[in-house]
């Protein structure tokens, strides 16, 4: 019992795949948090642009500030999976 | 370059005399920028517009109309009218228009108004089809009461139980039954109320006709096919009027544009009893040409001068100068905002870091040609305006992507050279082993070189926000002094640069789990760096702006979607590429190992795939490219604000002077 337990191979693919679901949670709780920041501000944006089509630029840079936090857990993920 | 045009304040004066050859002089230059004058002295009033202004607008108007009905449309390379030529013409042949084309119109909705009404009879009577009754028949009785419509159930025996004295037809239409009940007046409205208890029956109206239900179907018809060829002739007859007068539409409609422009100029200007004085812009290297042409329309009679007086920056119009290729760029500045006149105008650092962030991020050849061959067929329709510019952009950006394609050794996301990923050799389409180059050994393929690609993008970053933030420093040393620069940019350096030494220790030092070097002079200076940033930003701006410290990370990380954003359109290439190859058109390395239909499913996913992939690739490289200026890089230095510069004038498109 104790052997198998320790067996390098099994433990080495089993921490791999670890990573790897670590990696993916990291990529989509990001994204969805994300997706919720940017939703309202979405909203907003495309309102006053409706209004004004001055606000394109404005709208734009407020929409895709919350897309920071996708990508932080991309940058988490991506040091998951290729540097550890 | 960087900066904006050098602009020179020009007030011209004059009596009203001359009021017209002046407009008109200013109006062919196209230079001259008009601040508004707004009403706030005794003497000095808005101007009133010319005689003419009204009388134009109207044509203008009526004009429009007809445009609008015949749906004349703009259009490129058309030739030009001499603008002299048309005042002659124009108000007989506007009112000739207006009656020719206004009556047409009115038929036209007169017959279609008339087809729709004989539709909705033809409609009407068809039901009647399933009972052979004459239409006639149905109406004109004084002691009998006619029931038709739809219904579902059987009503011979019910009707018999109100009365014996009843006449019953029944029929078929389009698989329903339908009837026609004849009851006297006095069982009328018990049978009434059965019809209505009955939960199938629909009423049927019985169209106001007379005859049998056939022979009336043909004459509609006959109605109808009449109206028809009708109305096709008198839509051919303003096709035909359309196009014969279509480029006289477009040129008469910028002649009078260009004329109630001019006539109404002088609501911008100050005017007194006798004189008017126009407050304006014009670059500083045009105002001699402006001075002689004034001098030569007016016989020297109109007064020019260059104030002296300090004016508020903010109200001088800007207009960007930039070399050839850059100038599109101007663009993707305008759309965030115009820059202030004293302001850096960034657009020439665009055309090189633009196109360089969407290069790395798509990174194929195929998609970059393709890329490039589209921005140049969209040039090529539109001559003038935005969508040329972008296209300028876009094209310069697909020439990028092709050339990091080649360092990427992609196409189509598939491998150009021999290439080693994760340990498997594949074969690239070439056949052969690219050279190495400076000791790196080419292609860099993106899958099997995260780890330096996503280093090299944080470097970019880095290089990107520094270059942000000594212009901000330059901005506000010009605008403010070297000290509010020095506390409201170069903390942020300091911080920057101390980050960076501190996190290039401290990193490795966590990973491998050995104690962080304290002591390490790289180390200690980049703390030393960022506290005294910190303080000098605390100092500036209070206690408060701590809280800002850590965007400057999240900058710096944001910078990582260059490579996020390259590796995903990469693995969706990979994965159409797979999927067809290996599940349909070369199962188990047969050719069509799986037959002609499976391989032309393969096919198909292909050309959807890359497809989807290449319009994903315009739209995603280009958003986040845009973003990474406009949040990252614009908010260190850009602040906007300044006035657009629009020139008096009119750019003719369909008529000449």
């Amino acid at each position: 019992m104790a052997a198998e337990l320790i067996d390098p191979v099994a433990v080495a693919a089993q921490a791999k795949g670890l990573i790897a679901i670590g990696a993916g949670i990291a990529v989509g709780l990001a994204g969805i948090g994300a997706g919720m920041g940017e939703q309202t501000i979405g909203a907003a944006a495309v309102g006053a642009m409706a209004e004004d089509e001055k606000f394109f630029g404005k709208g734009l840079l407020m929409t895709v500030i919350p897309e920071s936090i996708a990508i932080f857990g991309l940058v988490v993920a991506l040091i998951l999976l290729f540097v550890f | 370059m960087l900066k904006p045009t050098k602009m020179a304040r020009v007030i011209i004066t004059g009596t009203k005399e001359i009021m017209e050859p002046v407009i008109s002089t200013l109006h062919r230059m196209d230079v001259l920028h008009i601040t508004d004058y707004h009403e706030d002295a005794v003497d000095f009033k808005i101007g009133h517009p010319l005689k003419p202004a009204s009388g134009l607008s109207e044509k203008l108007l009526s004009l429009r109309a007809i445009s609008s009905q015949l749906g004349v449309a703009g259009k490129e390379g058309a030739s030009k009218k001499s603008a002299k030529e048309l005042p002659s013409i124009i108000d007989e042949k506007i009112k000739q228009l207006h009656e020719d084309v206004t009556s047409r119109v009115d038929e036209l909705r007169n017959i279609e108004f008339r087809m729709k009404e004989k539709d909705d009879l033809i409609a009407a009577v068809k039901p009647f089809f399933g009972l052979e009754l004459s239409l006639g028949a149905y109406r004109g009785y004084e002691s009998v009461r006619v029931f038709t419509g739809f219904i579902n159930a059987e009503l011979e025996s019910r009707v018999s139980k109100i009365t014996n004295n009843y006449e019953l037809f029944t029929g078929e239409y389009e698989k329903r039954r339908i009837f026609a009940l004849f009851v006297p007046e006095a069982f009328a409205e018990e049978v009434q109320k059965l019809l209505q208890d009955e939960r199938t029956f629909v009423e049927l109206k019985v169209p106001a006709l007379e005859g049998n239900p056939p022979v009336i179907l043909e004459a509609l018809n006959n109605e109808v096919s009449g109206l028809r060829q009708k109305h096709d002739s008198i839509h051919s007859e303003l096709e035909n009027i359309k196009k014969d007068y279509s480029e006289f539409i477009l040129a008469s409609d910028e002649y009078l544009s260009v004329e109630t422009q001019k006539a109404e100029a002088p609501l911008r200007f100050a005017t007194s009893a006798n004189a008017f004085v126009i407050d304006g812009w014009i670059p500083a290297a045009r105002f001699s040409e402006l001075e002689k042409a004034l001098e030569d329309s007016t016989g020297g009679r109109a007064y020019i001068m260059q104030p002296s007086d300090k004016v508020n920056m903010e109200e001088i119009p800007v207009k960007m100068n930039n070399p050839g290729l850059a100038e599109p760029f101007e663009l993707l500045i305008d759309t965030f905002a115009t820059p202030k006149y004293k302001e850096i105008d960034p657009s020439s650092i665009i055309f090189i870091t633009f196109p360089l962030f969407y290069g790395i991020m798509l990174g194929d050849v195929g998609y970059g040609l393709l890329v490039s061959a589209l921005a140049l067929g969209i040039k090529s329709k539109f001559k003038t305006g935005g969508l040329n510019a972008l296209a300028l952009i876009l094209f310069l950006s697909g020439i990028m992507s092709t050339l990091f394609g080649v360092l990427f050794g992609e196409f189509f996301g598939l491998p150009i050279f021999n290439v080693v990923v994760h340990g498997h050799l594949e074969h690239g389409i070439l056949g052969i082993w690219a050279p190495a180059i400076g000791g790196i050994h080419m292609p860099i393929h993106r899958f099997d070189s995260v780890q330096p690609l996503l280093l090299l993008t944080f470097i970019i970053g880095i290089i990107h926000l520094t270059l942000g933030l000594v212009l901000g420093f330059r901005n506000v040393t010009i605008m403010h002094g070297l000290k509010h620069a020095i506390y409201e940019k170069g903390c942020w350096l300091l911080i920057l640069f101390g980050g960076i030494a501190v996190i290039a220790k401290l990193m490795p030092a966590l990973m491998s789990k050995t104690p962080v070097p304290t002591g390490n002079p790289i180390f200690a200076g980049g703390m030393l760096l960022a506290i005294i940033g910190v303080a000098l930003l605390v100092k500036g701006e209070g206690p408060i702006a701590i809280m800002e410290v850590p965007t400057l990370l999240s900058n710096v990380l944001s910078y990582a979607r260059i490579l996020a954003i390259g590796l995903s359109s990469a693995g969706i290439a990979l994965v159409v590429n797979t999927l067809s190859k290996d599940l349909f058109i070369m199962p188990d390395g047969v050719l069509l190992g799986g037959g002609i239909g499976a391989a032309l499913v393969g096919v198909l996913i292909l050309v959807i795939g890359h497809t989807i992939n290449l319009i994903l690739g315009i739209i995603g490289p280009g958003l986040h490219s845009l973003r990474l200026h406009y949040v990252e890089f614009f908010t260190k230095f850009y602040e906007g604000g300044g006035t657009k510069y629009i020139p008096f004038g009119y750019i003719r498109k369909y008529t000449e002077e």
